[in-house]
C-alpha cells in the first residue's frame, strides 16, 4: 500500500490535469461557461427560500441559511456517490489501453468535484455574511480540518462504489435511490435534535451527520464545532479511506479485463 | 554476438505467464442475470498464452511477431500491467512507457499545448519534465503555428502528429509500442523511424509488436515468434522471419485450398512488384562481382509492378558472409519521400566504394510499403566479393591520416 501511495504521488500532474480537464471541460461550450458554477447553488438558494419561507414556513430561523449551509456540502457528497460511482468506466478508454496507477481516476474524480464546492463555498460565504452571521475564529480556523474530513470521506466511498461498479454496472441505479434516501437520513433539511432519541446512535453512524452537523455549527450557528462530532467524523473518513484502498487494490486488477 | 550486451542486466524478466480470457456466450451484468443465471451461463476458458518465458537485457530490442490472436498484444498489455497473469510474474526495472495508445485523454476544445500536458501526464511525466520538452514535442510535432488552437480544428493527420509527439518524447528505460509507426505520412514515418533508431541508440530498451517484419528487422536484435500462446521460435530477426513467412504462406495456401508450393525461406512479399533480375555494374557499365574497397559500383534492379505503386520504399541491406550486418538503408531514410514505382522501370543504387575487409558479402533487396508491408523482399540476392591489396582488420576500414610530433 506505501508503494501504491508513492506511485500515486508521482502521478499527481496527472490528477491535476484531469481535474482542470474535468472543470475546464465542463462548461467550455456554454455561453455563461464558468459563472455557471456560482448560478447552480445560487439558483437553488432562491428555490428553497421560496419554498420554505413563504410556503412551507419553518420554525427555523433564517431557514435558508440552515438549509444551505448543509446542502452544499451534501451535494459534493451526492455527486460523489451518483457520478464518481461510474468514474472509471467513463475513463475506459484511458483504463483499457494505458497503465498508470488506478486511484488516479476516482481522486481526480473527487478532488474535481470538492473544487467545485469551494467555489460554492464562495456563495455561501457571501450569504452568511449577507444575513449576519457572527463566525468565530476558531470556528473558521476548523472548517477546512472538516472540509478535509468529508473529503477522505468521499474519495474512500468512491473508491469503493467506482471499482464495485465495474463488476456490477446495477451499482449507479441503486446509488441513485440510495443517495436520495441517504439524504433524508442525514440531517440536511431539519435538525439533528428532531431525531428521536432511539434512533439517535443509527445516526450518529451516518458519517455525513457528523459532517453536516459540523459544518453547520461553523457556518450557521458562527460557533465552534464539538470536539467529539469532528473526532468521529474523521475517525469513519480514515476508516473508509483505508478500506477503499484495499477494496480498490483488490479490484482493480481486473478493470481492463471486465471493460 | 556483441558480447557487451550480453553481459548487460536483465530489466524484464518474464517467467511462464499464463492467461486466460473467460468467455461468455450471453453477458450478463446485471443482478438479475447474475443471480438467476449464474449457473447456467454457458462459457468457455480460453488460453491465450499457455506459459511464455523470455527476458530481455538492457538496450536490447525485441520484436514480437504472430498472427492475430496469438497473444503477442496480451503478452504486451501484460507488460505494460493493464493486463495480470493469471499464473507466472513479470519483473520489469525502470521506468516503462508504452506507446499503445495514441493522444489518451485529448480534449478536443483544448488547445494543442494544453493537450500535451494532459497526455504527457497520463504517460506519468511531472509538470516540470513537461516544461522541459515541450518544445521539443512542439518541434517534433510540426505544429508551431496551429498548437494554440483547440485539438477539435486539427486534420487527423494532425493530431496524430501531435499525439505521436508527446509519446515518443517520454523518455523511459523501457519502451513497449504496438502497431503504431504508420502514423502520418511518408515523410513524418521516416522521422518517427529515425527517432526511434536514436532512441535505440541512446540505450532504451524496447520491445515491439508488429506485424511490419521488416520494421522489425531494422529495429530489433530479436523476434519472438509466439503461436498459441506458446513461442515458437526466437532468434535473429534474420533467422526467425523467413520461418515465419513460410509458415504464413503454406497456412495462406493451405486456407485457399490451392496448392502454393512453400515460399522461398530467402523471398517474400505481396508479387505486387515484383524484381526481375538484379545485377552489380562497375563502373563502366560491365556486370562484376569482384571489386577492391576503393572501387564504386552500382546495383541495378529491373522490376514491374501490376499497378503503379506511388507509395513505395525501397531498402538494401549488405551483410558480411558471417551475417554480420555491415549496412543498411532506404530510400525513405534517405529523402523522406516516397518512391513511385512504374509498371516497368529500373532501379540504380551507386555506392562510391565499400571499404570493408576482404571477403564475401550478399545484398538484400526489398520493396515495400511505407508501414513495412512488403511487395518483395528479396534475401542475399546479389553478392559481392571484396578484394584488397591490404587485408583490413576488423570490420570496415577507416580513412584516417596520422600526426605526431
Amino acid at each position: 500500500m506505501i508503494a501504491t501511495l508513492k506511485e500515486i504521488f508521482e502521478y499527481k500532474t496527472m490528477i491535476w490535469s484531469l481535474v482542470h480537464r474535468d472543470l475546464r471541460g465542463r462548461y467550455k461550450a456554454s455561453v455563461l461557461g464558468f459563472l455557471w458554477t456560482f448560478i447552480v447553488p445560487l439558483a437553488q438558494l432562491l428555490v428553497y427560500t421560496l419554498v420554505f419561507s413563504v410556503i412551507l414556513r419553518s420554525q427555523i430561523e433564517k431557514y435558508y441559511l440552515y438549509l444551505f449551509v448543509a446542502l452544499i456540502p451534501w451535494n459534493f457528497f451526492s455527486n460523489c456517490l451518483t457520478g464518481g460511482v461510474s468514474c472509471i468506466i467513463q475513463q475506459q478508454s484511458l483504463v483499457k489501453k494505458i497503465y498508470f496507477p488506478r486511484e488516479v481516476v476516482p481522486i481526480a474524480y473527487v478532488t474535481g468535484a470538492f473544487v467545485n464546492m469551494l467555489y460554492c463555498e464562495i456563495v455561501v460565504f457571501a450569504v452568511c455574511i449577507f444575513s449576519g452571521v457572527h463566525f468565530s475564529v476558531l470556528g473558521l480556523l476548523c472548517l477546512p480540518l472538516v472540509m478535509a474530513i468529508e473529503y477522505i470521506l468521499a474519495l474512500g466511498i468512491t473508491l469503493i462504489i467506482s471499482a464495485v461498479d465495474v463488476y456490477f454496472r446495477d451499482l449507479e441505479h441503486i446509488l441513485g435511490i440510495l443517495s436520495m434516501v441517504w439524504m433524508f437520513m442525514t440531517p440536511i433539511m431539519y435538525d439533528i435534535n428532531i431525531v428521536p432519541q432511539r434512533l439517535l446512535p443509527i445516526f450518529r453512524l451516518n458519517p455525513m451527520t457528523n459532517v453536516v452537523v459540523a459544518y453547520r455549527d461553523i457556518l450557521y450557528s458562527g460557533g465552534v464545532p464539538a470536539l467529539g462530532t469532528l473526532s468521529l467524523a474523521a475517525a469513519m473518513g480514515v476508516v473508509f479511506l483505508l478500506v477503499g484502498l484495499v477494496v480498490f487494490g483488490k479490484l482493480k486488477r481486473r478493470f481492463a479485463e471486465e471493460m | 554476438m556483441d558480447s557487451q550486451k550480453n553481459e548487460a542486466p536483465v530489466v524484464i524478466d518474464v517467467r511462464d505467464i499464463k492467461k486466460k480470457f473467460i468467455v461468455y456466450y450471453d453477458k450478463g451484468n446485471t443482478l438479475k442475470e447474475k443471480a438467476i443465471f449464474s449457473k447456467r451461463r454457458r462459457h468457455e476458458v480460453h488460453w491465450v498464452l499457455e506459459g511464455i518465458s523470455f527476458q530481455v537485457r538492457r538496450g536490447e530490442a525485441v520484436g514480437l511477431i504472430g498472427q492475430n490472436g496469438c497473444g503477442k498484444s496480451t503478452t504486451l498489455k501484460m507488460l505494460t500491467r493493464i493486463l495480470y497473469p493469471d499464473a507466472g510474474s513479470i519483473k520489469m526495472q525502470g521506468r516503462v512507457s508504452s506507446l499503445i495508445e495514441l493522444g489518451a485523454g485529448f480534449h478536443p476544445d483544448m488547445s494543442g499545448r494544453e493537450n500535451i500536458y494532459t497526455n504527457a501526464a497520463i504517460f506519468g511525466l511531472t509538470k516540470k519534465e513537461i516544461d522541459a520538452r515541450i518544445d521539443d514535442i512542439i518541434a517534433f510535432s510540426e505544429l508551431e503555428a496551429f498548437i494554440d488552437n483547440p485539438v477539435r480544428t486539427y486534420s487527423s493527420g494532425m493530431y496524430m502528429r501531435l499525439a505521436f509527439a508527446v509519446a515518443i518524447n517520454v523518455d523511459a528505460d523501457i519502451l513497449l509500442i504496438d502497431e503504431i509507426l504508420a502514423v502520418g505520412d511518408a515523410a513524418f514515418q521516416a522521422k518517427c523511424f529515425n527517432r526511434m533508431m536514436e532512441i535505440k541508440a541512446k540505450g532504451t530498451t524496447i520491445v515491439i509488436v508488429s506485424h511490419a517484419l521488416s520494421q522489425i528487422e531494422q529495429i530489433c536484435d530479436r523476434t519472438i515468434w509466439i503461436q498459441n500462446g506458446r513461442i515458437r521460435m526466437e532468434g535473429a530477426p534474420r533467422d526467425v522471419h523467413p520461418h515465419y513467412m513460410a509458415w504464413m504462406a503454406q497456412k495462406n495456401a493451405g486456407q485457399q485450398g490451392t496448392q502454393k508450393p512453400a515460399e522461398d525461406t530467402k523471398r517474400w512479399g505481396s508479387g505486387e512488384a515484383r524484381m526481375e533480375k538484379i545485377t552489380v555494374l562497375d563502373g563502366q557499365g560491365r556486370e562484376r562481382n569482384s571489386f577492391s574497397p576503393e572501387e564504386a559500383f552500382t546495383v541495378r534492379v529491373d522490376y514491374a509492378a501490376n499497378s503503379l505503386l506511388p507509395n513505395a520504399v525501397v531498402g538494401l541491406a549488405i551483410y558480411r558472409s558471417d551475417q554480420t550486418y555491415i549496412y543498411g538503408t532506404n530510400t525513405l531514410i534517405d529523402t523522406s519521400e516516397p518512391v513511385k514505382l512504374q509498371k516497368q522501370g529500373t532501379i540504380l543504387l551507386h555506392i562510391d566504394r565499400l571499404p570493408v575487409a576482404n571477403g564475401h558479402y550478399t545484398i538484400d533487396l526489398a520493396l515495400h510499403r511505407p508501414d513495412g508491408f512488403d511487395y518483395d523482399f528479396w534475401r542475399e540476392c546479389a553478392s559481392v566479393s571484396i578484394a584488397g591489396a591490404v587485408q583490413t582488420p576488423g570490420v570496415i576500414h577507416l580513412e584516417h591520416h596520422w600526426k605526431i610530433d
